[in-house]
C-alpha cells in the first residue's frame, strides 16, 4: 500500500502531463487557449515554488519578472531580431533584472522584503506605462511577430514537455544540494550560515532561478495573446500567482503546475464562478491555511519576537 | 507652494492612518497585515452605501461605518489571526494569509459594489476658502482636523486608560501581561478592531479626494507600506510622519518634476531609506511600543 502511495507521488507528473497533452484533441479552441494560460502560468509558479516554498522569501512582485520576459520578448521582436534569438535574450533580460532584486534580500527579511518586491513590481509597471515610445504605454504592445495559428498545437505540446521536465528539474533541484541549502535558508539563517551554507550564493540562486522561469513564462505569454498591456501585470495578479503557489503546496512543483492549470482553467467549466473566482478562491485559501495550520490548540501565550521581524520557526516544514 | 504642502498634508495623514493600524497590529502581534488598506476601501464603500445610496445624514453615517469595521476586525482576529497566533504558526504562513484575506476583500468589493469608480457627495463643501493668497478646500482642513483629533484621542486611550496601559504591556511582554491577569486575546482582538476601525476613518475621509474603486487598496497600500517602513515599523509617530512625507514629497514631487513618476520616487524614497536607516526614521524601542 505505501509502495503504491510513493509510486503514485513520484508518477504523477507523468499522468498529468500525459492528461494535458490530450487537452488540444478534446476540447474547443477557447478552452484549448485557456489551458494554454494555465501551462504558460505553471511556469512562473514553479518558479514561485523556488523562491517561496524552497527558500522562504515572500514575494508580491511576481508579475512585474512575468512582463519583464513579455516585454523584452517583443521589444526585442521589434528591433529586428529573429523570434528564436529575442526569446533566448528575452530570458536572459529577466533573469538578469531579476537577480538584482537578490541584493536587497541579502540584508532584509519578512514585510521588509516583500514590501521591497511590492514596490519593484509598481515601479516595473510604471515604467512600462511612462516609456511609451517603447512599451506602448497605456495602449499596450502588439504587432510583434507570434507563433502562428496552426502552429499552436505544437507550441503547447513543446510547452507541456517543457513542463515536465521543469517540474522533474526543480523536483531534483529540492533534493540537491543548493535545494537543501535554501531549504536551510527558510528554516533558521543563522543556524545555515554556521553550517557553512553560503547564504549569499544560495538567495543569488533562488532568485535567478524564479526569474528565469518567470521569464520564460512571459516569453510563452506574449506569444500566447499576442498583445500586452501594463493592466495584466499589477498587484493583483502577483497576489493570484501567490494564492496559485501556495494551493498547490507551497514547496511542491507538480501541485504548482496542477493548482495553476486548475485555477486558470476552472472559471472557464464552472461558469456562475467567473466573476467571484479569485473571491472564491482566496476565501478558500484562507480557510485551508486557518484549518491546516492554526488547528493545533495549545494552552499559549502568544509570543511574538520582542523586536523586529520574527525569525520563521518549525511550523510548515 | 504652501497650499501644495497643505493638500500633501491632507493626502499625508490619510496614509498615516492605516499606517498606524499596521503598526498597532505589528506591536500587538508581530503580525504584518496586508490587508489594511483594503480594509480601508471596503470602510469606504460601507460609507457609500450608507451615505450616498441609503441617505443616511452623514455623522450617523460615519459613526455607524467605523462601528461596523471594528466589528469586522474583531471577527477577524477571533476567527483567524488570535488562534493562528495561539498555535503559533510560521509567520509567513500567517502573511500569505493576510495576502490571500487583501485579495478576498478585493474581489469582495468587486463583486458587491461593481467595478464602477464610485464617489459621493463632498459634505465639506466644494468652496475653496481664501486665506489671503492661499486657496483652501474645506474638506483638507476638516480631514487634518479629524485625523489630529483623532491620534490624540487614540493617544489617550492607549496613555491615559487601563485598557490602553493593558494593551502596551500585552505588546511589549505577552507572556507576563498574561501573568498579571489580562487577557492576552482579548486585547489582540481590541487592537485588531482599533486598527479597522482607524482605516476606516480614513477610507470615509478618503472620498473627496480620491474616488473609490476596488483596486484602490492596491494602488494606495504600496504607498501605505512604505510610509509604515519609512517611519519605522512599529512606532507611533513613525506612521504618522511616515505618512506625511510620502503624502508631502508625493505631491511636491509630481508638481515640480514629474507626476508620471511619482511612485517611482516613493519607492526610490523607501529603497533609500531600506538601505541607510532599516530601521525607519523612529525605530520603535520597547519603552516607545505602541
Amino acid at each position: 500500500m505505501k509502495g503504491m502511495k510513493n509510486f503514485f507521488r513520484e508518477y504523477t507528473v507523468f499522468i498529468v502531463c500525459a492528461l494535458l497533452m490530450v487537452v488540444p484533441s478534446i476540447t474547443s479552441q477557447y478552452v484549448f487557449y485557456v489551458f494554454e494560460r494555465g501551462v504558460q502560468n505553471a511556469f512562473l509558479v514553479i518558479g514561485l515554488v523556488i523562491l517561496i516554498g524552497y527558500s522562504g522569501m515572500m514575494t508580491l512582485g511576481s508579475a512585474a519578472h512575468l512582463a519583464i520576459g513579455g516585454y523584452a520578448y517583443g521589444i526585442y521582436c521589434l528591433l529586428g531580431l529573429p523570434p528564436v534569438l529575442s526569446a533566448a535574450i528575452a530570458v536572459a533580460t529577466a533573469t538578469l533584472l531579476g537577480t538584482l532584486l537578490a541584493f536587497p534580500a541579502f540584508k532584509l527579511s519578512g514585510p521588509f522584503l516583500v514590501v521591497t518586491t511590492v514596490g519593484f513590481g509598481e515601479i516595473t509597471r510604471i515604467l512600462i506605462l511612462n516609456l511609451q515610445s517603447l512599451t506602448g504605454g497605456a495602449y499596450g504592445l502588439s504587432g510583434y511577430p507570434v507563433v502562428s495559428q496552426a502552429m499552436q498545437k505544437y507550441l503547447y505540446y513543446g510547452m507541456v514537455a517543457l513542463l515536465l521536465l521543469v517540474i522533474l528539474a526543480v523536483r531534483r533541484l529540492g533534493r540537491s544540494r543548493i535545494g537543501l541549502a535554501l531549504k536551510a535558508v527558510r528554516q533558521d539563517q543563522v543556524a545555515a550560515e554556521v553550517m557553512g551554507v553560503h547564504i549569499k550564493r544560495a538567495k543569488v540562486a533562488a532568485y535567478a532561478l524564479s526569474s528565469l522561469l518567470a521569464g520564460l513564462s512571459g516569453v510563452f505569454l506574449a506569444n500566447l495573446t499576442g498583445y500586452l498591456s501594463p493592466d495584466s501585470f499589477t498587484g493583483s495578479e502577483s497576489a493570484t500567482y501567490l494564492l496559485m503557489t501556495v494551493m498547490g503546496g507551497m514547496s511542491n512543483p507538480t501541485g504548482a503546475a496542477v493548482s495553476s492549470v486548475g485555477i486558470t482553467a476552472l472559471p472557464e467549466v464552472l461558469r456562475f464562478l467567473y466573476s467571484s473566482r479569485l473571491m472564491v478562491y482566496s476565501l478558500a485559501l484562507l480557510i485551508y491555511i486557518r484549518v491546516k495550520w492554526g488547528r493545533k490548540r495549545r494552552v499559549a501565550l502568544v509570543k511574538p519576537s520582542a523586536q523586529g521581524a520574527p525569525k520563521p520557526k518549525g511550523g510548515e516544514s | 507652494m504652501l497650499q501644495l504642502v497643505l493638500n500633501g498634508l491632507a493626502n499625508g495623514v490619510l496614509y498615516a492612518l492605516p499606517a498606524l493600524g499596521i503598526s498597532l497590529i505589528w506591536n500587538a502581534s508581530g503580525q504584518f497585515n496586508f490587508a489594511q488598506s483594503d480594509l480601508l476601501t471596503l470602510g469606504g464603500y460601507i460609507m457609500f452605501t450608507l451615505f450616498g445610496t441609503l441617505k443616511i445624514p452623514y455623522v450617523p453615517a460615519f459613526l455607524l461605518t467605523v462601528a461596523v469595521m471594528g466589528g469586522v476586525g474583531y471577527f477577524l482576529s477571533w476567527v483567524y489571526f488570535y488562534p493562528m497566533l495561539e498555535a503559533r504558526v510560521n509567520p509567513q504562513i500567517i502573511m500569505i494569509g493576510t495576502v490571500a484575506l487583501s485579495v478576498f476583500i478585493r474581489n469582495f468589493i468587486l463583486v458587491v459594489w461593481s467595478s464602477t469608480p464610485q464617489r459621493y457627495r463632498n459634505v465639506f463643501g466644494s468652496r475653496a476658502l481664501q486665506f489671503g493668497e492661499l486657496f483652501v478646500m474645506p474638506h483638507v482642513l476638516w480631514i487634518i482636523g479629524i485625523v489630529a483629533a483623532l491620534l490624540i484621542l487614540l493617544q489617550y486611550f492607549l496613555r491615559g486608560t487601563m485598557m490602553g496601559t493593558a494593551m502596551r504591556s500585552v505588546a511589549q511582554r505577552p507572556a507576563a501581561a498574561w501573568l498579571m491577569g489580562i487577557r492576552n486575546n482579548r486585547m489582540i482582538s481590541i487592537t485588531f478592531m482599533m486598527s479597522t476601525a482607524i482605516a476606516a476613518v480614513a477610507g470615509i475621509l478618503i472620498a473627496p479626494i480620491n474616488t473609490l474603486s476596488p483596486s484602490m487598496g492596491s494602488t494606495m497600500g504600496a504607498k501605505v507600506m512604505a510610509a509604515v517602513l519609512i517611519g519605522g515599523l512599529g512606532s507611533f509617530s513613525g506612521a504618522l510622519v511616515g505618512g506625511i512625507l510620502v503624502g508631502v514629497s508625493e505631491i511636491l514631487f509630481s508638481a515640480f518634476i514629474s507626476s508620471a513618476y511619482r511612485d517611482v520616487f516613493v519607492f526610490g524614497l523607501l529603497v533609500l531609506f531600506l538601505i541607510f536607516r532599516p530601521g525607519g526614521i523612529f525605530k520603535a524601542d520597547i519603552s516607545e511600543k505602541i
